[in-house]
């Protein structure tokens, strides 16, 4: 079993990084490596899909977002845009897997729903642009998951355990060292890709408006993915992190448990109690309490008709 | 020192699971717990009560977690595009479904108390979602215990008495099937006792049935890894 990055970092030093992850997933899971791959590039063609979809935008359940990625789709292809196409794909295709979420359509949680707009975003984007093999995006997908699972090790992953930093944070870390392996980085500029993105969010609070996973963390995906490509691109160029991957999880960890409760995805602080956020919540809350008071009534008047119909 | 979990999350648990959105914790997780009631209680329910931990409590209508709850006590899996019209088919098939807000104690944040009523048997877990539609069930039926869901399980209630372990992994051991990882617990010394058995691979019908014909075995409920 890998331990710990540096571990990783030893290990994998002169190889590539997804065998070795396969390799450790075989042994660990006894799930051999070709099962992986295959199951991993149907994920890919559902992120895919899910891209496709959500491209055209369309209401959330909660109704407060929907149109993000229809309206930079238009903007980008009536070249209203003004950063490169990369960039661009990167952000489109975060808002389009996320807006599909918002609409409880089918998606990949990558490493989480919340937050499963990064990954795609990141890597679907820069096969494009780049074009790269589809085959190498669905080993970087085993790159991405392999770093993820090193670091569900210490942490859970969830903005209700501790904080956006577990969720938006993991997905870009896990998504800087997948561009960074696609680029045909080492280990070594993988492993730190991930540790510059990780560094980047700590402290990140989960105040989702109304209990939705709608704002911020939509937008927040979209802009996410480009920071997992920034982080890629630092450590491509040599820049390692100071400070080394496993103390940055380490202080993940002691960070998100240092949050107070209504900052980890209870809806009680940050975003989701200012002044507009709460006005959301409590419109929100009327409408569900309506539309219980009408199912209510609705089964009152169906149960009549039943007790009228037998009489 | 961080904390160190005592089973490794596989790479297709982290690049996944494919599901209905919106979140991983709150829709996937949860259907999950709903499923291992489901599966525990082996029939289609008649009544299912849902006691949420207050976060929990607090967010779980806006993450839908209500319909993947109940699409998981019906039968549902996570990625089912059905999961959105949960309720109304519960209500369809009868099902009579309550949810209720109560304290669990120290527990992860989005922890559910499943009470789940069939024709012919009743079941309780308790258990949360831990993120990444990663569940830990740490009770069944009243007993300790810790399950996940990730590996077929065989879940064993008997009196408590001497050399029970020894028969029912004597009988596993036969089949050649690694032994995984294996917990019990028990309310009263020879009395009401519990016993989770983990395998790597799936436990044939004949050694089931030695299982069931031992002595003192009330009831013996195998799970297929829950999807």
């Amino acid at each position: 079993m890998i331990e710990s990055f540096q571990h990783l970092e030893e290990l994998a030093r002169d190889r590539d990084l997804a065998d070795v992850f396969l390799e450790m997933d075989e042994q660990e899971h006894a799930v051999p490596a070709d099962m992986i791959v295959e199951a991993l590039r149907k994920r890919r063609a559902v992120m895919r899909d899910c891209v496709e979809r959500g491209k055209n935008g369309g209401e959330s359940m909660g109704k407060l977002v929907g149109h993000e990625a229809r309206l930079l789709n238009e903007a980008f292809r009536s070249g209203r845009t003004f950063l490169d196409p990369l960039t661009v794909k990167a952000e489109l295709y975060a808002l389009s897997v996320m807006g599909e979420n918002a609409r409880m359509g089918v998606i990949v949680a990558a490493p989480t729903a919340g937050a499963g707009g990064i990954v795609p975003g990141m890597l679907l984007a820069l096969e494009e642009e780049r074009n790269i093999d589809p085959e190498r995006t669905v080993r970087a997908l085993v790159v991405a998951g392999g770093i993820g699972s090193i670091i569900a090790l210490s942490a859970n992953i969830s903005g209700a355990a501790g904080g956006c930093q577990n969720e938006v944070g993991v997905a870009s870390s896990m998504g800087a060292a997948g561009v960074a392996y696609m680029m045909g980085g080492t280990t070594h500029q993988s492993i730190h890709a991930a540790a510059i993105a990780l560094k980047n969010t700590l402290g990140l609070v989960c105040d989702p408006v109304g209990g939705l996973v709608e704002v911020p963390c939509v937008k927040r995906n979209a802009l996410f993915a480009v920071h997992g490509l920034t982080a890629a691109q630092l450590a491509l160029a040599g820049v390692d992190s100071v400070i080394p991957m496993d103390e940055i999880v380490e202080a993940m960890v002691r960070i998100g448990r240092s949050l107070p409760r209504g900052l980890r995805e209870t809806a009680e602080g940050g975003l989701a109690t200012t002044e507009t956020g709460t006005a959301i919540a409590l419109r929100l809350k009327e409408e569900a309490n309506r539309r219980r008071a009408e199912r209510a009534a609705e089964r009152e008047r169906a149960a009549q008709e039943r007790k009228t119909g037998t009489t | 020192m961080p904390i160190r979990h005592d089973r490794k999350v596989s790479i297709l648990d982290v690049m996944g699971p494919v599901m209905v959105g919106p979140s991983s914790s709150h829709t996937a997780g949860t259907a999950r717990l709903g499923r291992v009631a489901r599966e525990i209680l082996d029939e289609d329910p008649l009544e299912v009560h849902f006691h949420l931990h207050p976060p929990l409590a607090a967010t779980y209508r806006g993450h839908g977690s209500d319909f993947a709850l109940v699409g998981g006590a019906i039968g549902l899996n996570v990625d089912d595009p059905r999961i959105p019209e949960a309720i109304r088919i519960a209500e369809q098939m009868g099902v009579k479904i309550e949810f209720a807000e109560e304290d669990l104690g120290e527990v992860h944040p989005n922890t559910v108390r499943v009470e789940i009523r069939g024709p012919n048997r009743e079941a309780e877990i308790v258990g949360s979602s831990i993120g990444g539609g990663v569940i830990e069930v740490f009770k069944i039926n009243g007993f300790q215990t810790r399950f996940k869901g990730d590996s077929p399980t065989l879940l064993l209630f008997y009196r408590d008495r001497p050399r029970m372990i020894a028969e029912v992994t004597g009988i596993i051991g036969d089949e050649v099937i690694n032994i995984a990882s294996l917990y019990c617990s028990r309310k009263q010394r020879g009395k009401d006792a519990f016993m989770q058995i983990d395998v790597d691979s799936p436990i044939s019908a004949a050694a089931l049935a030695r299982i069931r014909a031992m002595a003192d075995v009330a009831e013996a409920r195998y799970l297929d890894r829950i999807p």
